[in-house]
């Protein structure tokens, strides 16, 4: 493993740091919302940003793959119709964002530069800056521990914090990371030994933290992956969700979506826009044939994509960062964790 | 609702709402499709030369108030919607026009008569103790009685209470004509034929006092009613009896698909006594609800969208409240009983429709379809260019609940907060204040600088409003509004329809299944990802369907898709069949979208003994 080049700032010049990062980008951090809501927004000001917070229940996944996202414009011409690709290329730093859905990101872009590369999403995730903020407390629903998500990042982010008391460890991980800290003048100085040597002790604290929910994504991936789960598992499931869509609407790792015209006044806007493979309609045919009709094979469909072999070869992770997002939101009781659980038993009890 | 680029882009739940606490049902997921991708009126039009034309808002109101003064001056009559689909605000300055400015009865909203008479005759049955409850409080009962029409399709809100309440142990019966998703977690289903629910509902009753219940729980129970129909219910309303009286907390929902084929109040009054017999009533944590089955249904009625009570619910001879009215309207309001929506589309000569739209909304939508066609003046205001905008004479662009601004009331009388994410299209302005403009230049003064003004007046006039805490709508998730029931006794039994019985050739049941077709609303209709469902079916049985049981299909004979022929004494109809595991045997079906491929065999009825039969060759 490569020396991480780590460094510190103390808390109170973290203000200062912010408003430069404002200069040079959008920052997009867990700001509180009308209701009391965190959600992640663009700041006005640093002390709008949340250190300490309920991870926000949409991942910053909303800032890549946003739920209508326009990206070609349509436009009559004289003679033909003329289509211009939307290209948003806004710097935009990511503030805060915890190792759940650094990992999300992560496997996000797998995804997207994969086979046949997005160029949308890629143009996009090439300008935006993650600034991580690593959890020296695990939230009461996370159980990324069980999917290598956490609670500290190991990959994938450009900065990791973490909280020192006073100060802030600032990790990098990328060559954008090491040039933002950089930048900032004499806001940091190197880490000590101490220092570091606090930040390890804190992950392994972290790790010794966690609460009841636990995911064995090995022993369902094995029975999943070989088929020994029973049809009539699924079927029994089906009756325990209400097809809301919400697990994929809030999930970091699910990327699935539509593609629909809206029309403006000089033409279309051919947008993307999110989808759920839990809805009936998601898989149906023109000819109104649906090869998943019945929403126990939908389900089905939905965890062998998530924890299968053959998936975790591909995408070199289970699809799944173990943030719990998918237990807060769940209209029913299919979650990951209850899911998982039934798979591993090969029993469900609702 | 989040929005990007001045258009609704997004839906973002919330954790601190007390209801819906992080979770939404995918009509939540999608709300913000509809305002975003619709067909959005975004200008004034009024008819020219058979067109629609765009015109300026005060030609368009011009247009709008001769017309209507006309058809006034003519002795003609008008006839007024308000809607599922508006604020409380919009609704109040609809009925505050037909009241107040065109002197009218003929006020209703398309859908009220799934919901109000069964909420008016739980709260007569209940004693004025219900609606009772909130769907969290649903979560944690020991007992849930569900009347399920399919409450996982209609209310997928409600019926994750009611799972969680399973899941949590509680003892679950579902009373229903299918074996639907929430009868699959039952502890006990009941399967009971459309139109006698009452049986059942008369027999938990009888159950109930029989296991103990409240003291003086029998109190407001007809004599004999309950006695003979436990004499013929199976023992197992016996042991749903013992649930009920043993817990501490009990809950019942009731859904509107409840009203197909039955006498609504009279079913909701069988209810409410239910409800008191027991003694749960009153008591934190239990629950008695009639589930509207739109959005602010509830709130449309409470602001007097209807032909036979003032705003409030209170009845068209109560002084007290016609003074109130009189008062802040400064003119007498119209006290005479209207006609309801489906009795006065024909005999009116001119309509103002609210974000209603009857051809798609009411049962015999064909009819509705012509006539509103052929009116001498039809003034409609809507968000969306729906089949009535389309037939009127002037459209007045209105913001849609994206856009708009003002309060809605919940099944359980949460009144909340609707607030704008992005402006109104083009030149729509909000709905309140086009009524309030309207109304003042038919001779009504409307004053108001505000959706918060209109407010105002709503809790110096309507009953159970005028507590209505301000700080609870902005700083909390709303304020609930305590149950307004009616609470003069119960006379005399519940009377009930006579239901069709099967017999002889006549051995099926047919009923529509579901009260609205949620693929005709703008909201689902214009919404790319929730209107595939309904789009799909439609392309693919154009002409109608019938589902029925697979033992019913097997002992005809026939294979999903194939036709059989239904026949009733009224007439009859051939449509294919879709083969359902829901439907209970004895009973076919069809979607109240597809209303008008029976309408002939169901002449009038909802609920009819049929022939059902292969057709030859």
């Amino acid at each position: 493993m490569e020396p991480v080049t780590a460094q510190v700032i103390a808390k109170d010049k973290v203000g200062e740091w912010i408003e430069q990062l404002m200069a040079e980008a959008e920052v997009i951090a867990p700001v509180l919302a009308h209701g009391g809501d965190e959600v992640f927004a663009a700041i006005r000001s640093p002390g709008q940003v949340l250190w300490e917070f309920t991870n926000p229940l949409h991942p910053p996944k909303q800032f890549l793959l946003p739920q209508t996202d326009p990206v070609v414009a349509i436009r009559r011409g004289s003679n033909r119709y003329e289509l211009e690709a939307i290209v948003d290329e806004r710097r935009r730093i990511l503030l805060n964002v915890r190792s759940c859905d650094v990992t999300g990101l992560v496997f996000l872009q797998r995804m997207h530069t994969a086979d046949l590369p997005d160029d949308t999403y890629v143009r996009r995730a090439a300008a935006v800056t993650v600034v991580c903020l690593a959890c020296s407390q695990p939230c009461p629903l996370g159980f990324c521990i069980c999917s290598a998500a956490g609670p500290f990042a190991r990959e994938g982010y450009d900065v990791q914090l973490s909280d020192l008391g006073d100060r802030l460890l600032a990790e990098v991980g990328s060559e954008r990371g090491g040039e933002l800290l950089a930048a900032a003048g004499g806001l940091f100085r190197p880490a000590s030994p101490e220092e570091l040597a606090r930040r390890h002790e804190l992950e392994e604290q972290a790790k010794q933290m966690f609460g009841e929910q636990t995911c064995h994504f090995g022993s369902a991936m094995r029975r999943v992956s070989t088929g020994r789960v029973a049809e009539d598992l699924w079927a029994r499931m089906a009756d325990w969700c209400l097809e809301c869509g919400a697990c994929n609407f809030v999930c970091p790792t699910c990327y699935c979506f539509s593609v629909k015209d809206r029309h403006e006044s000089d033409g279309w806007v051919r947008c993307r826009t999110w989808d759920s493979c839990q809805y009936a309609a998601f898989t149906r045919e023109a000819s109104g044939h649906n090869p998943r009709e019945e929403r126990g094979d939908r389900i089905k469909r939905r965890f062998f994509h998530k924890v299968s072999a053959q998936y975790y070869q591909r995408d070199g992770m289970v699809g799944c960062v173990g943030c719990g997002r998918c237990i807060e939101v769940c209209l029913g009781t299919t979650d990951m964790p209850a899911v998982v659980a039934a798979i591993r038993k090969g029993e469900w009890h609702g | 609702m989040q929005a990007r680029d001045g258009k609704p882009s997004g839906v973002a739940p919330s954790r601190h709402h007390p209801i819906s606490q992080s979770r939404l049902c995918a009509r939540g997921w999608g709300a913000h499709e509809a305002p975003a991708w619709g067909e959005r009126v975004t200008e004034p039009l009024v008819r020219r030369e058979g067109q629609l034309t765009p015109v300026t808002w005060g030609e368009a109101l011009d247009a709008a108030v001769s017309a209507l003064s006309g058809l006034r001056r003519g002795g003609k009559a008008i006839g007024v919607f308000g809607s599922a689909r508006a604020t409380n605000e919009e609704n109040y300055l609809v009925a505050r026009l037909a009241r107040g400015a065109l002197e009218t009865g003929d006020l209703d909203s398309c859908l009220r008569n799934t919901y109000w008479p069964l909420a008016r005759g739980i709260a007569r049955g209940s004693g004025g103790r219900a609606p009772f409850g909130s769907l969290t409080d649903v979560e944690g009962s020991e007992v849930v009685i569900v009347f399920d029409g399919d409450l996982a399709c209609s209310h997928p809100r409600a019926a994750f209470a009611v799972m969680r309440a399973v899941a949590q142990g509680a003892h679950l019966v579902t009373i229903s004509c299918k074996r639907t998703q929430l009868a699959r977690l039952a502890a006990l289903h009941v399967a009971v034929a459309p139109g006698r629910e009452q049986d059942v509902v008369a027999g938990l009753i009888a159950s109930v006092v029989e296991a103990g219940g409240a003291e003086g729980g029998a109190e407001g129970v007809p004599e004999g009613w309950a006695r003979e129909a436990l004499a013929e219910s199976a023992e197992e309303l016996r042991e749903a009896g013992q649930w009920y009286v043993q817990a501490e907390r009990v809950s019942l929902l009731v859904a509107p698909e409840i009203v197909i084929g039955n006498s609504a109040e009279a079913l909701g009054t069988a209810i409410g006594l239910l409800g008191r017999a027991s003694g749960h009533l009153g008591r934190p944590g239990s629950v008695l609800l009639p589930l509207p089955v739109r959005w602010n249904l509830r709130g449309a009625c409470e602001m007097g969208i209807a032909p036979d009570m003032l705003p409030g619910g209170r009845l068209l001879d109560d002084t007290a409240a016609l003074g109130r009215l009189a008062e802040a309207w400064g003119r007498e309001p119209a006290a005479a009983a209207g006609r309801d929506a489906a009795g006065m589309i024909d005999p009116v000569a001119g309509l103002v429709v609210v974000a209603d739209d009857p051809p798609s909304v009411l049962r015999d939508g064909r009819a509705a379809r012509e006539r509103v066609a052929g009116l001498d003046c039809l003034v409609v205001l809507d968000a969306f260019m729906t089949a009535t905008a389309a037939a009127a004479h002037v459209v007045l662009p209105v913001a849609s609940h994206a856009e708009n601004e003002g309060t809605c009331t919940s099944a359980d009388g949460r009144v909340q907060r609707v607030r704008a994410c992005t402006s109104p299209p083009g030149s729509a302005r909000p709905g309140w204040q086009v009524l309030a403009e309207l109304s003042a230049r038919l001779g009504l003064p409307s004053d108001f600088g505000s959706a918060a003004a209109v407010l105002d007046e709503i809790r110096r006039v309507v009953a159970g409003y005028e507590g209505l805490d301000e700080r609870a709508l902005d700083e909390s998730w709303g304020a609930v509004i305590p149950p307004q029931g009616d609470a003069r006794p119960v006379e005399s039994s519940p009377r009930f329809r006579e239901a069709p019985r099967a017999s002889g050739d006549a051995s099926h049941l047919l009923a529509l299944d579901g009260v609205f077709d949620w693929g005709s609303d703008p909201l689902v209709a214009q919404a790319p990802t929730l209107s595939r469902d309904s789009l799909s079916r439609r392309k693919l049985f154009a002409g109608g369907l019938v589902e029925m049981s697979s033992e019913d299909a097997k002992a005809l004979g026939v294979r999903p898709g194939w036709p059989v022929r239904i026949k009733s004494r009224h007439g009859e109809v051939t449509l294919p069949v879709v083969v359902c595991q829901e439907v209970e045997p004895g009973l076919v079906l069809v979607p109240f979208a597809f209303r008008e491929q029976v309408s002939d065999v169901l002449g009038g009825d909802d609920v009819v003994a049929v022939q059902v039969t292969r057709p030859a060759g």
